[in-house]
């Protein structure tokens, strides 16, 4: 049954891939969507049963993988805590996506290969998840970078989405470089690369230290901090965030399941997974905790003033990815590995519905071309703003509140808990708490209320996209008329929204609750210090517990202020285009500075190596020289083919006198 | 002595011979000088006591061979000068490679020495004036015996030879009559004869 | 009596294929003047008889008939085997051609036969009389083989080119046999291998060089491969398909057997010989074929380059050498029959062509065909994991083993450079523009049949290389002493 949660998806991503065209668009959507949806009960199941019920963790031998000497890699699936956590959000999610995308994508022309990438991408997530060793980790986390290229790049025929494949391809690189270098840093010291055996001789390591370059580093934080480092790229931190953004170019069901769900957490399970690592290695969870805060401030106030629907999605997501990293790096990764449950659900949704307002617009993303939807789309209306309070944390101390609320609260209040740099993580992330409740009712504001500015220059926003997809222009030239979006997309934006609502109340208890380390995580989650670090937020000041709620209301107020009652004032805020405001706008020129320090310079080179080392050095002396010479011998020798017999012969006569005399006077060995 | 005298005498005219069909100026004189090598060599035979290969190499060679070879030359009417044209640019390279070969064989013929393992290695009969097998039956004795697999390949040699003349020169022409013995045995009178009783005054 | 019945019983593959060969001429004569294709087939048939005839020779032991005339060991089995092999797909694939140029006779299959029995006869050779035999059985059949378009100026012009080239040969061949037989009192390989063993004789040395170099002529090793080229692109294709493969085989085997059987103890001499024939051949296989615009000439050079390759591994002169060798023969035997049914394929309507221009842009017309191209060329430049690949990695290997790395490096160069002239086509074939006259949609039967069996072969070396490999082992190991 196990077995069946991973291996259904890539059952429905072969049908779908490889006979796709054979069975039709429709039946490749239905066994696709199907084959999710059982995976996604039993995961409930599965998730029920060993996760709240206690039952045994399961370990299920698949194959023997690669054995090469001391190398053993097995094929193994190992369902814990843990791992059922991600299998439920990452089955939920993807059925859910699965359904939407019937009914989002339903003009696309392409839509057996977007099943089967989709499907394909589940089973990639499913394989990370469910690894048993770093080297089936890779694999996963490999597999879904994969799938996450194909996606963003989904429509080939776009150049914005096929670089933005790139970037994201290229930025996960340096994320990868460092993982590889921390597995095959970890065989090299520990000889083995499987989980249990790597964490129980991880203690001993301790202290252990290693020579490179003339310096001594500590084995086990070297390693944490590579294997951090691949989380990093993964999981879009900052420094390696760039990508995110960008691979909004995907269809936004993608953007939904793998760069706000799933795919982009798979940093925080890697480093929930390795926690067992981690927490001898007190320099790198420092580390953790400081980019973690670091990116949840910055990508906040990205997030303020950007005008794409789904980029100031994705920067929320980034901003929420900080928050996970920077709880896991305060030891707190129950806390961590909550918000990431609770997460799935209210980012899922506000993509998804995000996704059903494209849907109406006809594929319109800008937000000032937006405004008044709320009549129009009343059901998406509803859906996107349990989501948006669901997401900036909404809630009421001791009564209870939104998804939001129980995990943000209890990561900054552990944070403050932690002190040293956890204070940091706090301070960041009250902020960023501000700001996200900013952004946030900024974009259901501007999108739902407010005049309708979409009438007048609609016909504008087709030629955009035009070549996007031929099928859509049909009915695009005509007037605009947004409308509620099908069945198929309202029933995973309910499904969502119930998380979204209920997540944070009914499993606070298990997740974060007392004593959840003995009866929830059993030792899929190895906390040094015991449950105290968790324990420690209960007896935080009282102004700590209210410092979240107060900062949203703040955040709602201002951007009430701006874009419901004096919208004017925003644009003339916008219009006079102030530094900070600039500043913010271009992602602090993070972009540009990379492409100053590393892309330009890198293309110089490689324009240098290529036309004066390649084409004039190497290509000239080396093949072109030697093709020429060749070409001069080839004349002479075909010239030797007279086609008169005697010269023939004589050749052989020749042959035979010069073969004598060298044998005879040729320094024959005596 | 007298022995030697013919030796050296029958040697001279054979490289004699040999010289002037590569350089006589006409190819009818190049066979005749080929026939007198024949002829000579035949000779030298005859004094290593081999009269048996050297009859067979007059009857063969200058009866067979060299007289086809002098048919076909007349019938090619071949022009001597222009197949001579351009020669004289090769000969220095020729003489050259010539000497060459000449001196290292030279060298070779300088350490001559039958191997003392040769001389058991040698195992064909050779008659001698107990047993009084004369050298046709010699040669039977091994050619039928120890030799008889390369004396069928040579066989089959000369087969393929055959073949060969057939393949690259048998043209069945079209309308050409030939005689065909058993339908002319097989003919019978009602064949070829019909009798017309011709009433008189009537044509037919 | 019981020596001759033991003789003719060891001798029975090539009794048979005499026999045979007779009979099946008579046949053709009398019962089949106008029907050329059952005699192809009736040979065919030989052929496998007498395969299956060497197959159930004992194994793995020495055995000699007609007072050592005739060898018989696993050595000669392998080669045999080979060489029959080469044969009959050269009459398998040429059946079709014959009769649709209007050149079909049945005299075809009987000199087929004649020259492969001349073959079996070279490589099964005890001394210098049975190997000088073989060889002209071998030679003339293949002379007439060769002019037998007669009709074609091209033809008769490549018969008697190599008709007179090969005569010149013959007379290197025996001058060396009879210097041999003048210093060594003997025409017996094992006799010269006591008289070498006395040491170096001037005299047998020379002897061995003339009759290497008319060894060479008949492998077409620079410098004695000039006929090649012109004989090539006159014969009909498949005679030319014939003489690419199984007289190759044949002679390089007869090659291995006079060094290691006469000679083992003058390699130091015959290396070095052997070693500048193999660098000639490979530099001038891979120059002169670039500017080739005919596919039979370039195969010609190919072929020359390719015995390069195998003299390589002659050179090394080990065991390891020798089964090298063997590996590398048998690959290009079949990769070569692939490659003529390829050019087979290259038929318009109006007839057959011979450009390599007219491959252009095959991809788009056939693909299937353009494919089958694809790997056997690519197999001739020796990329991984392609069969060519393990000929060349064998015979260098070997070399290498004998500390002859310059060798091997000059193997190696000389394969970049064919590898310019075989990815030329490849390219032509993949980009070039549509021909404005495409080939004949299909290829016969047996055509595909053979391609297919290359295609096969050529999986078969990827995936089990070690069957191939074992057998030449033992082969190998069966001329070492």
């Amino acid at each position: 049954m196990l077995s069946a949660i991973v291996f259904l998806p890539l059952l429905g991503a072969l049908v779908a891939g490889f006979f796709g065209r054979l069975i039709g668009a429709r039946m490749a959507e239905i066994v696709t969507t199907s084959l999710l949806g059982v995976a996604a009960v039993l995961s409930w199941m599965a998730f029920i049963r060993i996760g709240l019920n206690g039952g045994e963790p399961e370990t299920i031998q698949v194959a023997t993988w690669i054995s090469s000497g001391l190398f053993e890699a097995g094929w193994t699936l190992r369902i814990d805590t843990l791992t059922v956590v991600m299998l439920v959000v990452v089955n939920t999610v993807s059925s859910l996506v699965h359904l939407y995308s019937i009914g989002y994508m339903a003009e696309d022309p392409h839509r057996p290969r977007f099943f089967a990438y989709l499907s394909l991408f589940t089973f990639a997530m499913l394989m990370l998840v469910t690894s048993d060793n770093f080297l089936q980790l890779f694999f996963g986390w490999e597999g879904v970078g994969l799938a996450s290229y194909l996606l963003i790049g989904f429509w080939y025929q776009k150049p914005s989405a096929n670089a933005a494949a790139i970037k994201a391809f290229v930025v996960n690189r340096v994320g990868d470089f460092g993982f590889a270098l921390g597995i095959v840093g970890i065989f090299a010291v520990y000889g083995t690369i499987s989980f249990d055996e790597v964490f129980a001789a991880t203690p001993a390591m301790v202290g252990r230290t290693f020579e490179f370059a003339g310096t001594q580093f500590d084995v086990v934080t070297t390693l944490t901090f590579l294997l951090f480092i691949g989380a990093m790229g993964k999981s879009a931190q900052f420094g390696l965030h760039t990508w995110l953004p960008d691979a909004m170019e995907g269809p936004t069901p993608v953007s939904a399941l793998i760069h706000a769900a799933t795919m982009v957490t798979a940093g925080v399970f890697l480093v929930c997974r390795c926690s067992p690592m981690f927490e001898y290695a007190p320099d790198t969870l420092a580390f953790v905790t400081i980019i973690g805060a670091i990116t949840a401030f910055f990508a906040a106030t990205v997030g303020m003033f950007q005008n794409d629907i789904k980029r100031v999605i994705a920067y929320s997501t980034c901003s929420q990815l900080g928050y996970m990293f920077f709880a896991a790096g305060v030891s707190a990764y129950q806390a961590a590995m909550f918000h990431l449950f609770t997460h799935a659900f209210f980012k899922a949704l506000l993509f998804l519905g995000a996704g059903s307002v494209i849907h109406a617009m006809h594929h319109e993303q800008d937000m000032r071309k937006m405004g008044g939807l709320y009549k129009l789309i009343p059901f998406t209306y509803a859906m996107m703003t349990i989501g948006t309070i669901a997401l900036i944390g909404f809630g009421i101390p001791e009564i209870g509140g939104f998804a939001g609320f129980y995990s943000k609260d209890a990561i900054l209040e552990t944070a403050y808990a932690a002190g040293g740099v956890g204070s940091f993580g706090f301070v960041a992330g009250i902020v960023a708490a501000l700001m996200t409740s900013f952004y946030s009712w900024r974009l259901a504001f501007m999108t739902f209320h407010g005049a309708p500015k979409w009438k007048h220059d609609a016909a504008h926003a087709h030629d955009d996209h035009a070549h996007v997809d031929a099928a859509h222009d049909e009915h695009h030239h005509h007037e605009l008329h947004p409308h509620e979006s099908p069945l198929t997309m309202t029933i995973p934006l309910a499904i969502l929204a119930l998380g979204a609502v209920a997540a944070g109340f009914v499993f606070y208890p298990y997740f974060i609750g007392d004593g959840n380390l003995e009866t929830f995580w059993r030792g899929s989650i190895f906390v040094l210090h015991g449950e105290h670090v968790l324990h420690a937020r209960h007896e935080v000041p009282e102004w700590v517990i209210w410092a979240p709620l107060t900062v949203t209301v703040l955040g709602f107020l201002i951007a009430a202020y701006y874009f419901l009652w004096y919208p004017k004032k925003a644009a003339a805020l916008a219009a006079r285009e102030g530094l900070l405001y600039n500043f913010l706008k271009n992602k602090w020129y993070i972009d540009e500075l990379y492409n100053l320090i590393f892309v330009r310079p890198a293309l110089w080179i490689g324009r240098k190596l290529w036309k004066l080392g390649d084409g004039w050095l190497i290509d000239g002396f080396g093949p072109d020289g030697v093709a020429a010479r060749v070409k001069d011998l080839a004349g002479r020798a075909g010239r030797l083919q007279t086609g008169f017999i005697y010269h023939y012969a004589f050749a052989m006569l020749i042959g035979v006198a010069a073969l004598l005399t060298w044998l005879m006077f040729g320094g024959a060995p005596k | 002595m007298l022995i030697a005298i013919a030796f050296y005498l029958f040697a001279a005219i054979t490289i004699a011979a040999a010289v002037m069909v590569v350089a006589s100026r006409n190819p009818v004189h190049s066979v005749l000088f080929l026939i007198l090598a024949f002829f000579s060599a035949a000779g030298l035979f005859m004094l290593a006591g081999a009269e048996f290969l050297a009859l067979i190499l007059i009857v063969v060679y200058v009866g067979a061979v060299a007289v086809l070879f002098l048919f076909v030359v007349m019938m090619l009417d071949i022009d001597i000068a222009e197949l001579r044209q351009g020669v004289l640019d090769y000969v220095p390279l020729g003489a050259l490679i010539g000497i060459i070969m000449l001196i290292e064989i030279s060298m070779a013929l300088g350490v001559w020495a039958f191997a003392p393992e040769a001389g058991g290695a040698v195992a064909s009969p050779w008659p001698d004036a107990v047993s009084k097998i004369t050298n046709t039956e010699a040669i039977g004795h091994v050619l039928y015996s120890q030799f008889i697999y390369v004396f069928q390949a040579s066989g089959l040699v000369l087969l393929v030879a055959m073949i060969g003349a057939i393949v690259l020169t048998l043209r069945d022409r079209p309308g050409v009559r030939r005689q065909s013995v058993a339908a002319q045995v097989g003919r019978r009178r009602e064949d070829g004869v019909e009798l017309k009783d011709v009433k008189p005054g009537q044509g037919l | 009596m019981d020596t001759l019945h033991a003789d003719l019983l060891l001798t029975a593959p090539e009794l048979l294929m005499a026999v045979g060969g007779m009979v099946v001429l008579m046949f053709g004569v009398f019962a089949a003047q106008k029907r050329p294709g059952i005699v192809n087939a009736l040979a065919i048939v030989l052929f496998a008889a007498t395969a299956f005839l060497i197959w159930r020779q004992p194994a793995g032991v020495l055995a000699t008939a007609f007072a050592e005339a005739f060898v018989v060991n696993d050595f000669t089995r392998f080669a045999k085997l080979l060489v029959l092999l080469g044969a009959a797909l050269s009459i398998l694939i040429s059946t079709r051609f014959f009769e649709r140029e209007k050149i079909a006779r049945f005299e075809f299959a009987p000199l087929m036969i004649f020259a492969t029995l001349g073959m079996l006869m070279m490589i099964s050779a005890g001394g210098l009389i049975s190997l000088y035999v073989g060889l002209e059985l071998q030679s003339l059949a293949l002379y007439v083989l060769a002019a037998f378009n007669r009709d074609s100026v091209k033809a008769t012009e490549a018969g008697l080119k190599y008709f007179v080239l090969g005569a010149l040969s013959s007379c290197l061949l025996l001058y060396g046999s009879s210097l041999i037989y003048g210093f060594a009192g003997t025409v017996q390989f094992d006799g010269i291998q006591v008289v070498v063993d006395g040491g170096r004789n001037l005299g047998v040395l020379i002897g061995i060089v003339f009759i290497l170099a008319g060894l060479a002529f008949k492998v077409s090793a620079v410098p004695f491969h000039m006929w090649t080229p012109d004989v090539y692109e006159g014969a009909p294709t498949p005679v030319t398909a014939f003489f690419a493969g199984a007289p190759k085989v044949a002679a390089i085997a007869l090659l291995l057997r006079v060094l290691f059987d006469a000679l083992p103890h003058a390699a130091a001499d015959w290396r070095q010989i052997v070693t500048f024939i193999s660098i000639a051949s490979m530099a001038l296989g891979a120059f002169a074929a670039i500017g080739q615009t005919n596919i039979k000439r370039l195969m010609a050079y190919s072929s020359i380059g390719n015995i390069g390759y195998a003299l390589v591994g002659v050179a090394a002169g080990t065991e390891q050498g020798i089964s090298s060798v063997l590996i590398f023969m048998a690959i290009y035997v079949v990769m070569t029959a692939g490659v003529f049914v390829c050019i087979l394929a290259m038929r318009r309507v109006d007839g057959p062509t011979e450009k390599i221009e007219d491959l252009s842009g095959l991809m788009g017309s056939r693909p299937l065909l353009a494919l089958c191209w694809i790997i056997l060329l690519f197999s001739y430049v020796g990329l991984p994991p392609l069969p060519g690949f393990f000929g060349k990695y064998y015979v260098f290997g070997a070399a290498v083993e004998q500390g002859m790395w310059p060798l091997a490096v000059i193997g190696i160069l000389t394969s970049v450079v064919a590898a310019y002239y075989y990815v030329r086509i490849v390219m032509l074939i993949i980009n070039g523009a549509p021909p404005e006259k495409p080939f004949e949609p299909t290829m016969g039967g047996e055509l595909r049949v053979v391609l297919g069996g290359t295609m096969l072969f050529s999986a078969a070396m990827i995936i089990v290389p070690g069957i191939l490999v074992g057998w030449a082992g033992i082969a190998a190991a069966a001329l070492i002493k």
